[in-house]
């Protein structure tokens, strides 16, 4: 009997030590496969892009097809000022709105937000791009930088909204509590120690809702149009980096493909540059603070 | 009743240096309960309950808070001695369920009237909290929120009211040299001294304790005694406290808190001069739970 029942529990022993093997396995496969677009987009847009990417390419205006060198100054500018348009828009209304949720949550209005929020960030960004078209190109009668500083803008929000509004409900409550007790009201208890203190999730926010929107280029097609010269006029159309990759890339021309790559580079250290640098700051300011 | 008349007069003793005689801790006694009866009421509730909701936290609270004494709330668990601190500076508005009945006077204004404004009680009833609570900003940065907040920018003036309210609060000598460091890296005992501070700046008049001692160290603790005798002679002081020793140590007169039999409300049961509640309490469930039998 009991030499029976040894018998099965290292047979089970056997059968769960294999289970366990297996199902790690492909865990870590499963892990492996996620990681390696990543790394493929990156490498392939290295080597691709790397190749024909000089100094020119961030200082010169676009060559006509077969003219060789130019760059895309143009665009590198104009997906500048779209950003910093989306940003002006989007962050502010975005960190009041998150402060106001998080200081009243259970409200009609601080349930409202999170409800309209998820709904926006659902939204497809060309739908918004089309909304951006209604509202502003057409009174203004014409595509401009402007609009597509809007289109961006509204597809920003959600992003800046809801990681701030996150990041504050995380600051601990006892900070808020010292503050109000000292006669602070609710709004400058917000602003002076509820932001700074969560302010590294807040940028982290603000940079994911960056580098979402510098790579959208559907929006910007019904918004700032595009422009193949030199424009920091936020009234008239305006190029920008991904709208450019889409132009070199559907080209039926080998060099445009070529410099369709190099954009694509460009945009993507643009970014990351972007990011590392925030992310450098926010270490600066720990350090300052002590807070490790 | 022995047993508490033990309690007190050793507490009391332990808190004389040089640890004097019998006679002495009686004589001192005598002379502060001479001061007591001089004094006047800085605060006072009259009637107070307070509801979260359709639950009652407070039942029928009638509290004198005498100028320049402090006064200590002790009790078990749960009786709501945070929640009738709370209703001294109208903290408990921060909860949108919470509704307060009754009156609670600052020399002799209700703070919850209509137009009273909130804001402005705050500020006359400061407040120091059971964990220390610094702002992630630098020690200077801290003491200087409060007047900051009421319009104070000359640098001179800011440098003025942070050396006197960390000096106030015993913290300026070890800290004189960092100013511009993050309060965070300050010890836990250096960091409830800041946030006592911190309160000083905007020149209350009462300063509410919520066991502003049950996170640190016997001896950081005792140096926020000490701090109180010395803050009692110019402010106001209500502590809440689970330590017993500490309200006999540290407080002129004590509130005894208890739920209300049957219910989960609290309620005040006696309050006195210290001396007479920890030697000859005169209610049965004040001496249990001083003597030990209870809770």
């Amino acid at each position: 009997m009991t030499v029976v029942v040894r018998a099965q529990s290292r047979q089970r022993y056997l059968v769960r030590r294999i289970t366990n093997t297996v199902m790690l396995g492909l865990t870590g496969l499963a892990t492996v496969v996620a990681i390696i677009p990543l790394l493929w987009i990156v490498l392939y847009v290295l080597i691709q892009g790397g190749r024909f990417l000089s100094f020119d390419f961030f200082t010169k205006l676009p060559t006509p097809v077969g003219v060789p060198g130019g760059g895309v100054v143009n665009a590198i500018v104009g997906s500048a000022i779209l950003v910093t348009l989306a940003c002006i828009f989007s962050i502010p209304i975005g960190i009041l709105a998150a402060i106001y949720a998080s200081a009243h949550p259970n409200t009609r209005l601080g349930l409202s937000l999170r409800f309209a929020t998820d709904v926006l960030s659902g939204i497809p960004s060309i739908v918004v791009g089309i909304f951006a078209y209604t509202v502003v190109v057409l009174p203004m009668h014409q595509f401009s930088a402007l609009a597509g500083g809007v289109a961006l803008s509204i597809i920003m929000l959600p992003t800046v909204t809801r990681t701030t509004e996150e990041m504050l409900k995380l600051v601990p409550n006892s900070l808020r509590e010292a503050s109000l007790s000292l006669g602070a009201p609710e709004w400058k208890t917000s602003l002076r120690v509820m932001l700074p203190a969560a302010l590294e999730g807040v940028v982290t926010g603000i940079m994911l809702g960056i580098a979402r929107v510098a790579g959208e280029a559907a929006p910007l097609m019904l918004t700032s149009f595009g422009n193949s010269f030199m424009n920091t006029d936020i009234t008239h159309p305006i190029a920008a980096l991904p709208q450019t990759i889409y132009i070199y890339a559907v080209a039926p021309y080998k060099d445009w493909h070529d410099k369709a790559w190099t954009t694509a580079l460009v945009l993507m250290t643009l970014v990351l540059g972007l990011n590392i640098t925030a992310r450098l700051i926010i270490v600066w300011r720990r350090r300052k603070l002590g807070l490790g | 009743m022995n047993t508490s008349r033990a309690v007190y007069v050793s507490t009391r003793q332990n808190s004389l240096e040089n640890g004097s005689s019998i006679n002495m801790s009686r004589l001192i006694a005598a002379q502060q309960e001479t001061a007591l009866a001089a004094t006047r009421n800085k605060m006072r509730m009259i009637n107070v309950s307070v509801y979260y909701g359709s639950f009652q936290a407070l039942i029928d609270i009638n509290l004198d808070v005498p100028e320049h004494r402090i006064t200590a709330i002790i009790g078990p668990s749960g009786c709501g001695k945070s929640t009738l601190l709370r209703s001294l500076n109208r903290m408990n508005d921060l909860n949108p369920r919470a509704r307060t009945v009754g009156k609670v006077l600052l020399d002799d204004r209700d703070i919850y009237a209509p137009g009273e404004d909130v804001v402005d009680v705050r500020r006359r009833v400061g407040m120091v909290f059971q964990r220390p609570n610094p702002f992630p900003k630098s020690i200077y940065d801290n003491v200087a929120y409060g007047p900051r907040l009421y319009g104070i920018t000359s640098r001179r003036e800011l440098d003025r009211i942070v050396e006197t309210s960390l000096s106030r609060a015993a913290l300026w000598d070890e800290v004189k040299d960092k100013l511009q460091q993050s309060a965070l890296a300050l010890s836990g005992g250096q960091q409830q001294r800041l946030c006592i501070a911190r309160a000083l700046a905007v020149e209350p008049e009462v300063i509410l304790m919520d066991e502003p001692a049950s996170a640190l160290d016997p001896i950081a603790t005792l140096k926020i005694e000490e701090l109180m005798h010395d803050l009692a002679v110019t402010y106001t002081i209500v502590i809440v406290t689970h330590n017993m020793q500490q309200a006999a140590r540290v407080s002129d007169y004590t509130a005894m808190m208890m739920l209300r039999e049957g219910t989960r409300s609290g309620e005040v049961v006696e309050y006195g001069p210290t001396r007479q509640i920890f030697t000859a309490p005169r209610d049965r469930r004040t001496e249990d739970y001083i003597t030990g039998r209870f809770g």
